[in-house]
């Protein structure tokens, strides 16, 4: 199983924050998180989130990016909060898996498990 | 203790899934004239070539039966065109068709716009804006497995377009839909004059229009 660690960034700059790259054929799907805020200026909600452009469907030739929030957690300051795979059931990206925060924190660091099921 | 298996009175033998070199295929007479080349013409398959091919789809939810993508099989540059049918007439594809799991269903068509799985009754053919008839000879993953495919199709040089419609059921945003074909590429040699062991032994492929009488 793969592992990513990011930085807590904002959601518009979430595209460098991403976990794993979208593969057309598998989905991604979290396995772990650990959200190491112990040394953070402040709490942060941190959220997964799924990047794909839909296919092409009738009536609709070239739809736009979809970003959809797939999982939200609050980490309080001070704290190191790790999930298993258990708490992630159900988590999955179709397209690439990113993590945000509501703020951007250098000293907040984020690090995701993943697996491409195909 | 000292056992002795007894020794076993029978096997079962499971066929190949897919057509094999030597293996023989009959094109019966329902093939209209435009396929003379194979119409009630026997061949040997000499030889077969296996490729693996994944289409992948991200579709948003079927918004009651508006929203839905049409795979079109056939050769062509169109948006929705695959283009997985044969040029040769000396080609046959056998495809086997699965599907990974997931929240959404198919409908057959051949050619464009007429199902093959339409019942007899008026108005009884699928209809993905109606809650009930958008089930009916619908085919779900659970149907054919990705890794256990059911869905088998026979494609020729020219045969009209055979669409598979994708459908969304409501229930989650978006669906990723990966449809994974193994297209046997067959290479046909004619005999001229089959035996009637031959004729016995060989596989008919029959023209789609056999589905609906």
């Amino acid at each position: 199983m793969p592992s990513t660690v990011v930085a807590a960034v904002l959601e518009a700059d979430a595209a460098d924050a991403q976990i794993a790259a979208e593969r057309e054929n598998a989905v991604v799907v979290a396995k772990s998180m650990t959200i190491d805020n112990e040394g953070g200026g402040a709490d942060h909600i941190i959220v997964i989130q799924d990047v794909f452009t839909p296919s092409a469907y009738y009536g609709t030739e070239a739809p736009a990016e979809e970003e959809i929030d797939r999982h939200k957690i609050t980490a309080i300051q001070g704290d190191i909060i790790t999930l298993g795979e258990e708490d992630l059931k159900g988590v999955k990206c179709l397209g690439a898996m990113r993590v945000y925060s509501d703020g951007a924190d250098a000293d907040c660091f984020i690090t995701v498990g993943y697996d491409h099921e195909e | 203790m000292l056992e002795l298996q007894p020794k076993p009175q029978f096997s079962v033998v499971v066929p190949p899934k897919l057509l094999q070199e030597g293996y023989l295929v009959h094109f019966d007479s329902d093939w209209p004239s435009t396929h003379d080349a194979i119409r009630e013409k026997t061949f040997r398959i000499d030889v077969v070539n296996q490729v693996p091919y994944d289409l992948p789809y991200i579709l948003p939810t079927g918004a009651a039966g508006t929203i839905y993508r049409d795979v079109d099989f056939s050769n062509g540059s169109g948006t929705f065109q695959e283009s997985i049918y044969p040029t040769k007439q000396n080609s046959l594809f056998e495809v086997l068709v699965g599907f990974k799991p997931g929240n959404f269903l198919t409908h057959w068509f051949i050619p464009a716009g007429k199902s093959v799985h339409a019942l007899e009754y008026a108005q009884m053919y699928p209809d993905l804006t109606d809650t009930k008839r958008q089930y009916l000879g619908a085919r779900q993953p659970k149907d054919s497995p990705y890794d256990d495919p059911r869905i088998k199709m026979y494609l020729v040089k020219d045969l009209a377009p055979l669409i598979m419609r994708l459908y969304v059921l409501p229930g989650v945003l978006f669906e990723k839909i990966v449809v994974g074909l193994t297209i046997n590429k067959c290479l046909l040699r004619e005999i001229e004059a089959p035996t009637e062991d031959q004729l016995l032994k060989a596989k008919v492929i029959r023209y789609y229009d056999y589905l609906r009488w």
